[in-house]
């Protein structure tokens, strides 16, 4: 915090001289910043609410009591525990336009006429990165939320069904509640992470083509390390702790999360 | 409870911890010092740092020489860090544009004494000057390591069935027209193939085709004005948008690797690249291999112009916080001076490290390398036959030193601005302008560099 109200340039590490709100000015007048701000808002975005969906549904799966669920559970964590250096370089390889084993599939399987450029046209780049995201981090919202589900007493679905309610109507009334905070507290972890990410987009678009993928993480680090603008990054990683305190207590105050707590 | 102790105890306590003082000097002696030398991606660097360790093990027990090898698009960024960590390393392999703005910076130690150890100048082959590699205002600052000029590479089997002329005449117009005869001639294969990622690479290429087309980013002799937005500039980009029909789509990604890929897996036929893919192609893919030639680069029609993007590489030494300057110059000019470890330096990724000697350039080593004796005429234009046609972004078309354009290597605005024109389909002058204020801004926040 203290080095964005600093002009600092790595290469001259003794002149540090104190230029008060200029970084900020800076940053808030570049039309990158926002650029990529937005292109940060539909990453993050996309990714949480992908992984909350596709987590609660393969969280609801592997509850199902039936064999052989504890090694598929931990199977599940794999792209979890896999180096994130490693994924995006494979995932570069299979998404290579040209030489890509996946386009080569759907290619050979007839599903294609031309290769896809996955990586190349704005679109397609920002879905590939979110399907990354999503692949790498989803097994965290299963675990999380089959842990949960895990605690629920089946008492509840015993008494629900006596009543006559079917599943959609058990899963809306009783499990969906019932997941209400830890979700809540997924949903914050996982928009403050995936705000936060910058190896995977660096790692597998670089944030292009164009600037079509390039996220507020980039844009601190090429503004501190490739500019050399110290001040400049800096005060872009101020503005993003800003943004998603503010965002983490909206979205808590809205969620209602706690309120049950306070006024027991 | 009370603790006492005995005399006998509290005399070996103190003898031991006298013993420990004493031997504290000696066993700092006998430690190892590692000294870090950065280089390019490649066997070169290990090769280089044998023979530094070859120096050190004679003269400087406890001395090692230990090879970090830094990706090209990161050396920037790893030598910001580094430097600002006060933690550099003794010496670093590195693009002659980065050494020029450090000497600037005066970040660097002063290399005469090196190069009159090792007769630079006697030795260097034609075409190069000591001054090419990392002189700044009368003061050699960089040690002549290696150059790597940028060439058209073009696959002659795929020339003759689309029945195109030789390219050794070869202008923009016939370039493109050849590119459009092969991708029409084999479908499914690009005509032409270049970088146009957001990387060094692609500001390599980009680079090279403005200087063809008369245009600079800089202009030395009129104090460093930026002149990005020339027609020359914009003619450059208005021909790499015509060219980018020919190439892969996924070309707006491409960096170093994935050229040397699409032409090795025979996926396009010819791109631009430097030494290494006729290396690669001798590896994995002989039958692309024995029909892979390299030419200068296609005469821009108007300037007749052939410039080449060229890593002009020199050893610099960082000068604050190093404590290795005396033993790492020794050690260079020990390596420097062997003609046998030059060449094994130039053999270990050949033809991609070009030799600087002449003595090296001239030696059996070289001379009778399998690659060189199988395609001579284009190994002769990897080392000799470009030299006059190479520049760089630190001495663009040779009109003078720039030291801004170290800053230039880590922003890919070059590469940035062909992206908003074939991804962003922006206007190419609207582009060029917004490239130009971006050099205009490296400008002003650099002008100290400038003097």
């Amino acid at each position: 915090m203290r080095l964005s109200f600093d002009r600092y340039n790595p290469l001259r590490p003794d002149e540090q001289p104190f230029v008060g709100f200029d970084n900020y000015v800076f940053v808030l007048q570049d039309p990158l910043f926002w650029e990529s701000f937005w292109q940060a808002l539909v990453w993050t975005g996309w990714s949480t609410v992908l992984q909350a969906l596709i987590g609660v549904g393969m969280a609801l799966l592997l509850h199902q009591p039936l064999r052989g669920m504890n090694a598929f559970r931990g199977l599940l964590l794999f792209p979890y525990i896999v180096p994130t250096v490693v994924i995006a370089l494979n995932w570069r390889w299979l998404f290579n336009a040209e030489i890509g084993i996946i386009n080569h599939l759907l290619l050979s399987a007839g599903i294609i006429d031309d290769r896809i450029a996955w990586l190349s046209t704005p679109n397609m780049a920002m879905g590939s990165a979110i399907l990354l995201n999503v692949w790498k981090y989803t097994p965290f919202v299963v675990i999380v939320v089959l842990a949960r589900l895990q605690t629920i007493p089946t008492e509840l679905y015993d008494a629900a069904k006596v009543d006559g309610a079917g599943a959609l109507r058990r899963f809306r009334d009783i499990t969906l509640p019932q997941l209400a905070e830890v979700l809540a507290v997924v949903i914050v972890f996982r928009t403050i992470w995936t705000f936060n990410k910058f190896e995977e987009i660096y790692l597998l678009t670089r944030g292009g083509p164009g600037t079509s993928t390039y996220n507020l993480a980039l844009y601190a680090f090429d503004q501190s390390i490739a500019n050399l603008r110290m001040g400049v990054g800096a005060a872009a990683g101020v503005i993003m702790l800003l943004l998603l305190l503010a965002g983490s207590v909206l979205y808590i105050r809205v969620s209602g999360f706690g309120r049950e707590d306070k006024s027991a | 409870m009370t603790l006492r102790m005995t005399r006998r105890a509290a005399l070996a306590s103190g003898l031991a911890a006298t013993g420990g003082a004493l031997a504290t000097p000696a066993y700092a002696q006998t430690r190892e010092r590692v000294a870090r030398v950065w280089g390019e991606p490649g066997p070169y660097i290990g090769v280089f740092t044998n023979g530094l360790n070859e120096w050190a093990q004679r003269n400087a027990p406890g001395l090692r020489f230990e090879s970090e090898q830094i990706a090209w698009d990161a050396v920037y960024t790893k030598l910001a860090t580094d430097l600002a960590a006060r933690r550099p390393p003794a010496l670093i392999s590195v693009e002659s544009p980065i050494a020029y703005q450090l000497a600037a910076e005066g970040l660097l130690e002063p290399m005469q004494d090196v190069n009159q150890a090792i007769r630079a100048r006697e030795r260097l082959v034609d075409g190069f000057s000591i001054d090419d590699f990392g002189t700044w205002k009368g003061t050699q600052y960089a040690v002549p390591l290696h150059h790597q000029g940028c060439l058209f590479v073009m696959q002659d089997d795929v020339r003759q069935e689309a029945g195109l002329s030789d390219p050794v005449n070869w202008t923009w117009n016939d370039m493109l027209s050849g590119a459009r005869a092969i991708q029409q001639r084999r479908q499914g294969s690009a005509g032409f193939t270049m970088a146009l990622g957001r990387n060094l690479c692609g500001d390599y290429h980009i680079q090279q085709l403005i200087w063809q087309a008369g245009g600079m980013t800089w202009d030395p002799a009129r104090s460093f004005e930026t002149t990005f937005n020339s027609a020359a500039t914009i003619e450059a980009y208005d021909f790499i948008k015509e060219l980018y029909g020919t190439m892969p789509r996924s070309a707006v990604e491409f960096s170093f690797l994935q050229v040397v890929d699409q032409h090795v897996t025979g996926r396009t036929g010819s791109s631009f690249y430097w030494g290494r893919t006729m290396g690669r192609a001798f590896d994995e893919a002989k039958p692309i291999y024995d029909k892979m030639e390299y030419y200068l680069n296609p005469a821009h029609p108007r300037t007749g112009a052939r410039w080449s993007w060229t890593d002009i590489n020199g050893f610099i030494m960082p000068r604050q916080n190093n404590p290795f300057v005396r033993e790492a110059k020794e050690a260079l000019a020990h390596v420097m001076n062997s003609t046998d470890w030059m060449v094994r330096y130039s053999t270990s990724l050949f033809p991609n490290v070009g030799p600087v000697f002449k003595d090296q350039a001239s030696a059996p080593g070289i001379q009778q390398h399998p690659m060189y004796q199988a395609k001579r005429r284009s190994v002769d234009v990897i080392f000799t036959g470009f030299v006059p046609h190479a520049c760089n972004s630190g001495h663009e078309m040779k009109k003078g030193v720039n030291p801004l354009a170290g800053i230039g290597h880590g922003r890919n605005v070059w590469s940035q601005v062909a992206q908003r024109i074939l991804v962003n389909n922006e206007n190419t002058r609207a582009a060029v302008e917004w490239g130009h204020r971006q050099f205009e801004d490296i400008r002003r926040e650099n002008r100290r560099l400038l003097g």
